[in-house]
């Protein structure tokens, strides 16, 4: 079994790349996918901690079940925005759309 | 790090994040990040959590992929990324990514987390193959997290369908 | 992992004459499932044939043309391969290909009888059903990467009826998980035989999920895109639908991979609801595993034969109201069987 350093480290690469997405993008569409990998991130800490502890709990796993489901809620409201936004200013670059108007 | 499996699905799974956000085209973005999903169940069955591993891939891959592929192929093709502009933030977050990873780079060795003790070959693995969510065990149950979070699921739904329709012209 | 010898060679041998190899690589894995899917094709052609008052394949061999689907094989892989010019390649070849791996992925957790099965896991019925959910995503890249419109439309309407289709089968399995205690496919065996009494009888699963075996037989035929379902793969009207730029070998994977998951499919109804390996006396838990599946293939190849073909909105609204409601209604059930009606 790895130590929990290693998925430490893969859930920290995860949320520094998607961190680096979410702030360097253009696109709103990229932007939710860095959301959806801090979201992965998250998640496999939670697991990791859960199970790397002695005695392992469980509960770390209903945790993450929650949290995937409302990560695909947000995820599909999130989309439904874009669309809208397309439809309404035919362009879904975030820079451009600063006005709160229409 | 000696465990192989580990190594190959942690690759896969940082390749496939970078991919998503840096590939040209969004549908291989798109399918960049069906890839880190898959890794990612990967090391949940790698953490012996295989029932969240299936649903990570039902979910995740089966349902939000899926939206994701319909919203790129409905907006359609962007004009081409232009460069970035704002040097300045990419910097800083550049900067700031960098020191996130140094931190990470340095808690990798073990001695890190002094009080956790790495749970060995002693662990009571039926604990947590019990996928029963309601009443199992010390948990006690989930019932009423369970139907508030359908509440929260039927909103959701009710509230993208609202979003996203169109006004019929009568 | 077991002591391996140093040397590469006596590695390899006893890697390859292990138990776990010889079953992943020949029975019930790699070369078996290659095996079936063939002679399915050829199945499914003899049998809507007869059906039809055709012959069907003849010619092959004497014996009713078993051989047809191999001589298509050795056909089809001297085909030249055409890909569209504008058609995205990574995912043109890529899309089959894995629907064959997913396929043969999902009867490695079948467990075929005590002995031979390949990987038990605790938690093999949802593991199962969320590699189904990864099929309307291939289907969808296939579909549009062909960069045609037809295809596209086929993908389309494949996404839409695999994806509505999916949550009835869930639930109408939760039924069976609830009846036997455990998602683990080999207790699920052990429990139609040890568990579960209903008047005095262990009764095979289907006898009081029967609403339940309903609803799963006709969304994993929904799942499948068989007859009655084939909207997406409309012959006469959108040509095969998101397979209908396939050329050669490829489609030959694409119809692989159809029919790799009727045997999946069947193989886990029998599995969940036909009580699997067990069966009476002298014959071995093999066989009766796979006489029942076979059995359930020919039930499904039957369908084809019989009925016509459902539209697109009937099949959306049969799919998220009237299915999704029966199982709903079928958890209901079950929970008042065990539970006995006292339980109110």
């Amino acid at each position: 079994m790895e130590p929990l350093s290693s998925f430490f480290a893969v859930s920290i690469i995860l949320l520094a790349v998607g961190l680096f997405g979410m702030t360097t993008k253009r696109s709103a569409i990229r932007i939710l996918f860095s959301v959806e990998l801090v979201y992965n991130a998250a998640n496999l800490n939670i697991i990791a901690f859960s199970r790397l502890r002695n005695p392992p709990l469980i509960t770390g796993q209903i945790i993450v079940l929650f949290s995937i489901s409302l990560a695909a809620m947000e995820a599909a409201v999130g989309l439904a925005i874009i669309i809208l936004a397309f439809r309404l200013n035919s362009d879904i670059d975030l820079r451009k759309l600063n006005k709160l108007k229409g | 790090m000696t465990d192989p499996a580990f190594l190959v699905i942690a690759a896969a799974t940082v390749i496939g994040a970078i991919l998503a956000i840096e590939a040209r085209d969004l549908v291989y973005g798109a399918a960049a990040l069906g890839i880190t999903f898959l890794g990612v169940a990967g090391l949940f069955i790698l953490l012996d959590a295989t029932y969240v591993a299936a649903f990570q891939i039902a979910v995740y891959i089966g349902a939000v992929v899926v939206l994701i592929l319909f919203t790129v192929m409905l907006v359609g093709p962007v004009k081409g990324e232009a460069p970035i502009e704002h040097r300045r933030t990419s910097l800083m977050t550049a900067i700031l990514v960098s020191l996130m990873l140094g931190i990470g780079g340095s808690l990798v060795s073990s001695n890190a987390f002094p009080g956790v003790d790495a749970c060995g070959a002693s662990c009571d693995l039926q604990l947590l193959s019990q996928t029963l969510l309601l009443g199992s065990g010390s948990n006690g149950g989930y019932a009423i997290q369970l139907e508030l979070l359908s509440f929260v699921l039927v909103a959701a739904v009710i509230g993208a369908l609202t979003l996203a329709k169109t006004e019929r012209k009568a | 992992m077991v002591d391996l010898p140093p040397d590469p060679i006596s590695m390899t041998i006893q890697i390859m004459t292990s138990p776990l190899f010889l079953k992943i690589a020949i029975f019930p894995g790699l070369a078996s499932i290659g095996i079936i899917a063939a002679l399915l094709t050829w199945l499914d052609r003899k049998i809507t044939a007869r059906v039809q008052l055709r012959i069907g394949p003849q010619y092959v061999s004497p014996l009713g043309g078993i051989l047809q689907s191999f001589a298509d094989l050795i056909k089809l892989a001297f085909k030249e391969l055409i890909i569209p010019e504008k058609a995205d390649r990574f995912f043109f070849l890529l899309a089959p290909i894995f629907g064959m791996v997913l396929g043969a992925g999902l009867i490695g957790l079948i467990p075929f009888s005590p002995e031979t099965l390949i990987s038990n896991l605790e938690v093999g019925l949802p593991v199962f059903l969320a590699f189904v959910t990864l099929s309307p995503t291939l289907v969808l890249l296939a579909g549009w990467s062909a960069n045609s419109k037809y295809p596209f439309i086929g993908g389309l309407r494949s996404l839409f009826q695999q994806t509505g289709y999916e949550i009835p089968l869930w639930l109408s399995s939760i039924g069976v998980v609830m009846m036997a205690g455990s998602f683990n496919l080999s207790k699920i065996v052990q429990a139609q035989s040890t568990g579960y009494v209903l008047f005095g009888v262990h009764w095979w699963f289907i006898v009081p999920q029967i609403l339940g075996a309903i609803i799963f037989l006709v969304t994993s035929v929904a799942e499948q895109e068989r007859i009655p379902f084939d909207l997406p793969e409309a012959e006469p009207e959108i040509i095969m639908g998101w397979q209908a730029e396939y050329p050669g070998f490829l489609f030959l994977a694409a119809q692989g991979a159809g029919f790799i998951k009727l045997y999946a499919f069947s193989a886990l109804f029998t599995t969940i609801y036909l009580g699997g390996y067990l069966g009476p006396g002298p014959l071995p838990p093999l066989f009766w595993s796979i006489f029942k599946t076979t059995v359930m293939v020919v039930v499904v190849i039957l369908l084809r034969g019989a009925f016509g073909r459902v539209r697109l909105d009937q099949l959306l609204r049969y799919g998220w109201t009237l299915l999704l409601g029966l199982a709903i209604a079928n958890i209901a059930i079950t929970y008042f069987l065990i539970e006995g009606i006292p339980a109110i």
